[in-house]
């Protein structure tokens, strides 16, 4: 009985070691004749994202053209996937990892790259797509070494949308053009029991998207462009003036003071229920702003400092990008399905008003949303683009001038700090 | 049965599955870690061996503000001790009495428990959103405008902000614990103690308190360890926000790694948490153990 006891006990440790056992090759097809493959695609479109209509219909459109391919797109929250992507990069098997994956331009996908984590899609351009249909410049983001590794789904700037009902209020029935303008207008909004600006403290990128264009329209694109590239320091005193007028700003009751423990999501609300009259933030915010109560116009924040810069210069480009892993086991198939789903989601984001197009458009654009024409014509003027500066840098002095921007939103340094600090901490 | 507990083969047997996950799923995990903290590493490229260069930058920099962070868990861990614990305790001897509807106020203070540490996250976001939040609505509607803060955005009042809640979710989780203990005690000890005239609070004092002080310490290690291994709540809140005034070691460690790509750091912030938390509980034990 006994042994009848302890046969039995071991039997019923069987199933729990079987389930310490590495499980079988779960993975896609490899995509024989007639047999469906899978690709794994990871993003950032969840329900609440701009951008989840274009994928979902750009893989609809896909998977209708090529019944032999199926494309399961997981969404997560841009914050959190920030976190998920690089622990599979950095750990994960190719079981974990996705086909396809978005990535940020510049340094974000740089770091995959210098590790052998991403495929080279030069191929793919050079032998279904030519350069009128993805000028080059649209993919110096994703360029690395001279080879390409992204595709780029959509193209944006730092725009400043302004809601004319309340401008009008305030009597002014068109956004101001120049930094006395603003002043003026933004005195003439507090006086009138309106708060003119909303920036999410709580997110510091969305602090970035204000500073950002102050520092451009103070020392310029090429400038800017370098200390972002760490080709020159942060010891500018125009910078410093520039942080000190953002202060300035804030010290005269220009921001929604709620707006520090606020999320962006938050703060566009307040904006699009007409809480606050301006809202500087990504062009991809486009189709929401349109859609709004109220008559809408954008422009960009104008020149600080006429003798270093020029209005026709912007805060972007093209930084959202699908890419490919190289570990994933049908990688030349993700290849072609990565650019061909990067064109025409770049194709919908567009005709949604959700961003510019990267690639060029080849279809109807007829029907866009005449705000979204704006953006194009403010763009198309523009004589140079700094991407935005987080995207830019590599994750570790990027969140170090992070930190340096949340201090200048709370006031705990000025404009010399800033300059004092960057300088000394990205040396 | 007797003769298969002492072969210890059979041991050795039914304790290897165990074994083997104890060991890989803490141990080697831990042992991954401190050997990761040598080097400078971004997670993707190749490592470089740096010795001990983490652990005195972690000390030392401004930039990675790791004492500050330190400094907000130790103070969560004194709260935790010198104010939930209490709280708990009086909940559960209370409790313990057989008061009316004992388990129906047992349910409601162990339910913040249960729930889902987001779902709290979202509903104190809520409470101390300073527009339509209810606090600043409450302060306002009394009066007391002057009282009204942006409690989460602002350094002043953003670490007691997040505090409150992490003390209130787990005041039942302790309450729970003690409660058990409460109740184990002996009813004859109570009813001799009475008989000698022995008021409740004497009881308590003499009676319950001693007999519960295994159960009180583990409370006191589970809140020690528990602050300091703090996160859920606080990355849901502020995320070590505003300006890292609610920085605390998981926080930053989550920082280094995921933000900063530098996994070399975050591995030594986790080798530090798990030394502070076993020295913590060695602490705590001996503290107790010269008391007895």
């Amino acid at each position: 009985m006994k042994k009848i006891l302890a046969l039995i006990l071991v039997l019923c440790m069987v199933p729990f070691m079987a389930a310490c056992g590495g499980g079988g090759d779960q993975g896609a097809s490899d995509g024989g004749d007639g047999e469906v493959t899978t690709l794994k695609l990871w993003c950032i479109a969840t329900e609440s994202d701009a951008n989840r209509p274009a994928y979902l219909q750009a893989i609809e459109d896909y998977e209708a053209a090529h019944p032999n391919v199926k494309i399961e797109m997981e969404a997560f929250e841009n914050e959190s996937y920030k976190t998920k992507i690089k622990a599979a990069m950095s750990g994960g098997s190719s079981e974990d990892l996705p086909d396809i994956f978005f990535t940020w331009g510049g340094a974000f996908l740089g770091d995959f790259v210098d590790a052998g984590k991403v495929v080279c899609l030069d191929d793919v351009y050079k032998n279904n797509y030519t350069e009128d249909q993805i000028p080059s410049v649209m993919l110096n983001n994703s360029t690395y070494d001279g080879k390409h590794y992204g595709v780029p789904t959509t193209f944006n700037i730092v725009a400043m949308f302004a809601n004319m009902d309340l401008l009008k209020q305030a009597g002014w029935d068109k956004v101001p053009e120049t930094y006395e303008e603003l002043t003026k207008c933004c005195d003439d909004l507090v006086a009138a029991g309106i708060i003119p600006f909303g920036c999410a403290g709580s997110e510091t990128w969305c602090v970035t998207e204000y500073l950002e264009p102050i520092i451009l329209k103070s020392i310029g694109y090429e400038d800017l462009g370098k200390i972002f590239a760490g080709e020159a320091t942060w010891n500018d005193p125009d910078i410093a003036k520039s942080v000190n007028t953002m202060q300035e700003m804030i010290d005269k009751g220009y921001f929604d003071p709620s707006g520090v423990a606020l999320g962006n999501d938050e703060v566009k609300a307040n904006f699009l229920a007409g809480k606050t009259a301006f809202y500087q933030n990504g062009s991809w915010n486009t189709g929401e702003v349109a859609a709004a109560d109220f008559e809408s116009a954008v422009a960009m924040f104008p020149v600080m400092n006429a003798e270093r810069s020029t209005p026709n210069c912007a805060i972007g480009g093209p930084s959202d990008h699908l890419a490919v892993c190289a570990d994933s086991p049908n990688a030349d198939l993700a290849a072609e399905v990565a650019v061909a789903l990067g064109k025409e989601i770049c194709h919908y984001n567009y005709l949604n008003a959700v961003g510019l197009p990267a690639w060029t458009p080849d279809y109807d654009t007829s029907s866009l949303e005449p705000l979204m024409v704006d953006i194009g014509n403010i763009v198309n003027q523009c004589e140079g683009l700094v991407l935005f500066g987080d995207t830019a840098m590599s994750a570790d002095p990027a969140q170090i001038y992070l930190d340096y921007v949340a201090k200048v939103y709370g006031k705990e340094i000025d404009g010399q700090g800033f300059i004092d600090g960057l300088t000394k901490d990205l040396q | 049965m007797n003769k298969m507990y002492s072969n210890k083969w059979y041991i050795i047997i039914f304790l290897l599955p165990a074994l083997i996950l104890f060991c890989g799923v803490l141990i080697a995990p831990i042992g991954a870690s401190g050997y990761f903290s040598f080097f400078d590493w971004n997670g993707f490229t190749e490592k470089t061996f740096i010795g001990f260069s983490n652990y005195k930058e972690l000390f030392t920099s401004d930039s990675i503000g790791f004492m500050k962070a330190l400094g907000n868990s130790l103070l969560l861990a004194v709260l935790s001790v010198f104010l939930q614990l209490p709280l708990a305790l009086a909940l559960a001897l209370v409790l313990g009495k057989k008061i009316k509807g004992e388990r129906a106020f047992l349910s409601v203070y162990f339910m913040p428990v249960l729930i889902s540490t987001v779902v709290i996250g979202q509903l104190w976001l809520k409470i101390y959103n300073p527009d339509y939040g209810v606090l600043n609505v409450a302060l306002r509607a009394v009066g007391l405008d002057n009282l009204t803060h942006i409690w989460l955005g602002e350094k002043a009042t953003a670490l007691g902000a997040v505090f409150v809640p992490i003390l209130w979710q787990y005041v039942g989780y302790h309450m729970l614990l003690l409660y058990a203990g409460v109740k184990s005690v002996p009813p004859e000890l109570r009813e001799a103690a009475m008989l000698d005239g022995a008021s409740d609070g004497q009881v308590n004092r003499y009676i319950v308190l001693p007999y519960i002080k295994p159960i009180i310490k583990i409370s006191v290690i589970f809140a020690v360890t528990g602050s300091l291994k703090s996160f859920d709540l606080i990355y849901v809140l502020t995320n070590g926000g505003p300006l890292h005034a609610t920085e605390v070691p998981s926080t930053l460690m989550i920082s280094m790694l995921f933000l900063r790509n530098r996994y070399g750091m975050g591995s030594t912030i986790a080798v530090l948490l798990i030394i502070l938390c076993f020295a913590f509980a060695l602490l705590i034990n001996l503290v107790f153990r010269e008391e007895d």
